[in-house]
């Protein structure tokens, strides 16, 4: 429905404001990046260096501590994007699909974990993964967080939705559970895999908290965000430089949102909330 | 998401997660019985999960739960103290404080966020379809910015020297502003960020919410010949309600619980006016002191117990016809 705004410019002047203020802060950084020492901290201030450099990008991705961290955050999230999915879409298919003993008691184990708050737990969790031996490996970033039950309910309301109809032929045809999953589950996955496996991809990117905890004597093994805030209190006086490497560590949770954009932005719908 | 991962964006996956699987009606699929009687798959299938809770976030838990109720020493068993760590928690002046910082920051974010949302929830629904797609994408996108990246920026935006907000007040002539180190400024400085991270997801929530509400009110409101002020106040409004008391519960628990922000920004100060709730609690658990860890847990919980309570009566009374099938 249309509500009638007397006027298009005004609409466009409304998109332009809030497209601005929500990108300002970003450009601000990327922008900050390409100034020289005495441009960034200039005054009177202003929003354009003079003089466009590229010195800063050119150091950050030259220093080799930030290219391993990259490096190493990447790997890790991958790893953990990927180990999350199948961990959790077989789960949910459990849940969507099969009868089994205790079933009331393992979804209840499975969801509750969604309402526990990280705080309450960070501390008992620390010792666990002390007592594993996990501390200062890659392990104790991709494994501890891998079981998500809010994922696992996500991928499950895709597959309540999944006819019965296909399964049923290929059970009379002699298929077992496994072959069902991976042949008719799988291939229809597409959709609640990219937007779980996005925002895994995106908690693994960004944490900062755990990495500090877990890997605090393996220098190899920084994750980007923790290299970032050691960067920021070590070499507070160079503010191209951090402003340059920010950037780089934002980018690809950005372009990685652009790119699936659609699946996203299309997978926030309200569903019974009337 | 994962309860022990920091999350960098505590509320974002958990709304949406929380909203499309907030349907309780759907169709079940058909149960024949042949097709689902398999014990032995099932729990071959389920065990990574199960264990994988099991070992980090069951144990954990149920390890602070024990840490909350007995006094641990390295000299002698462990002695049952029943509640007396709640009753230093609940004496605790600094832990009064940092709920105190809490709340604070939940009424400078949350209300804010939601008119916001709204307003551009409003706007959004009324644009061409081009124009919607660019404008939603733009407002997603800082969704994703970490809680350091947005740390970063914003202690650059409020340097004296260089800082953009005092580039911009300069050119008014007014004197630069030390945002994060004053105590009454500080904590508004940290609202600032916690708005423009949560902002994007909350408006796309409410424009879901605006999309479902059947356009013939309106048409039967037009030919009333209501205006858009009316329309709103008596139809959009009213019809949200659920969306917003959704949103309001799963705010107020995400901000209360922020301490990202003010880690990164402000380390809690100045004078503990950022420390926020967990941040107290956080900072408690690196404290040499004895049984500040048992303290500082049973801090975790007790804010837990609480805010798990208030969101449970309050989603009862809202959705009471909302069952989970298991």
């Amino acid at each position: 429905m249309r509500t009638r705004i007397p006027n298009r410019i005004v609409q466009y002047v409304l998109v332009a404001l809030i497209a601005v203020s929500c990108l300002l802060p970003l450009a601000w950084m990327a922008i900050a990046g390409f100034k020289g020492k005495t441009e960034v901290l200039r005054t009177p201030f202003q929003f354009f260096p003079d003089v466009w450099i590229l010195d800063n990008y050119v150091a950050i991705l030259n220093d080799p501590a930030f290219l391993r961290a990259l490096g190493v955050t990447f790997v890790g999230a991958v790893a953990f994007t990927a180990l999350s999915l199948a961990i959790n879409s077989l789960a949910a298919y459990v849940f969507a699909r099969l009868d089994f003993a205790g079933k009331r008691f393992f979804w209840i184990y499975c969801l509750a974990p969604m309402f526990i708050p990280g705080m309450a737990i960070l501390l008992t969790s620390f010792v666990v993964v002390s007592q594993l031996g996990m501390i200062d490996t890659l392990w104790v970033l991709i494994i501890p967080g891998a079981a998500s039950s809010l994922q696992m309910f996500f991928i499950r309301q895709f597959y309540l939705n999944i006819p019965v109809a296909m399964e049923e032929a290929a059970l009379l045809d002699g298929a077992n559970r496994w072959q069902i999953f991976v042949r008719i589950f799988l291939p229809q996955s597409q959709a609640p895999f990219v937007i779980v496996g996005v925002a895994s991809y995106l908690v693994y990117w960004n944490a900062y908290v755990w990495p500090v905890l877990t890997i605090s004597a393996n220098q190899d093994l920084y994750q980007i965000m923790q290299l970032l805030r050691s960067f920021m209190s070590e070499r507070s006086t160079e503010w191209g430089l951090l402003m340059a490497g920010s950037t780089i560590a934002a980018l690809p949770t950005i372009i990685l949102v652009l790119v699936f954009q659609r699946y996203i932005v299309n997978g926030i719908r309200i569903a019974g909330m009337k | 998401m994962s309860a022990i991962q920091a999350n960098p964006q505590p509320a974002v996956f958990e709304e949406q997660a929380a909203l499309i699987g907030a349907d309780a009606e759907r169709p079940k699929p058909r149960r024949s019985g042949r097709l689902n009687r398999s014990n032995l798959i099932a729990y071959v299938m389920l065990s990574p999960m199960v264990v994988l809770l099991g070992i980090f976030v069951w144990y954990p838990l149920a390890n602070s739960v024990y840490l909350s109720l007995f006094e641990i020493s390295f000299y002698e068993d462990p002695t049952f103290v029943g509640l007396q760590f709640y009753e230093y928690v609940l004496t605790a002046a600094k832990f009064w404080n940092s709920i105190w910082v809490g709340i604070t920051l939940v009424l400078l974010v949350v209300p804010a966020q939601l008119i916001v949302a709204f307003l551009v929830a409003s706007l959004l629904r009324v644009l061409s379809r081009h124009t919607s797609g660019f404008l939603k994408t733009t407002i997603y996108v800082p969704t994703v910015v970490s809680f350091v990246v947005a740390s970063i920026i914003f202690v650059f935006i409020y340097r004296e020297r260089g800082g953009l907000l005092n580039g911009v007040l300069g050119w008014f002539g007014i004197e630069p502003i030390a945002v994060l180190s004053n105590p009454d400024l500080a904590l508004g400085g940290i609202a600032v960020p916690a708005l423009w991270i949560g902002v994007g997801v909350t408006t796309l929530i409410m424009l879901a919410g605006m999309l479902d509400i059947p356009d013939s009110y309106y048409e039967a409101a037009d030919l009333e010949g209501a205006g858009y002020f009316q329309k709103t106040w008596y139809i959009t409004l009213p019809l949200l309600k659920n969306v917003w008391l959704f949103l309001l519960v799963t705010l107020v628990t995400a901000t209360i619980q922020q301490f990202e922000l003010p880690l990164v920004m402000t380390q809690g100060g100045p004078y503990e006016s950022t420390t926020t709730p967990n941040l107290y609690i956080f900072n408690q658990f690196k404290d040499p002191t004895p049984y500040a860890t048992s303290f500082s847990l049973t801090a975790a919980l007790l804010l837990f117990v609480v805010l798990g309570t208030i969101s449970a009566l309050i989603f009862r009374f809202v959705k009471s016809d909302k069952a989970i099938d298991g």
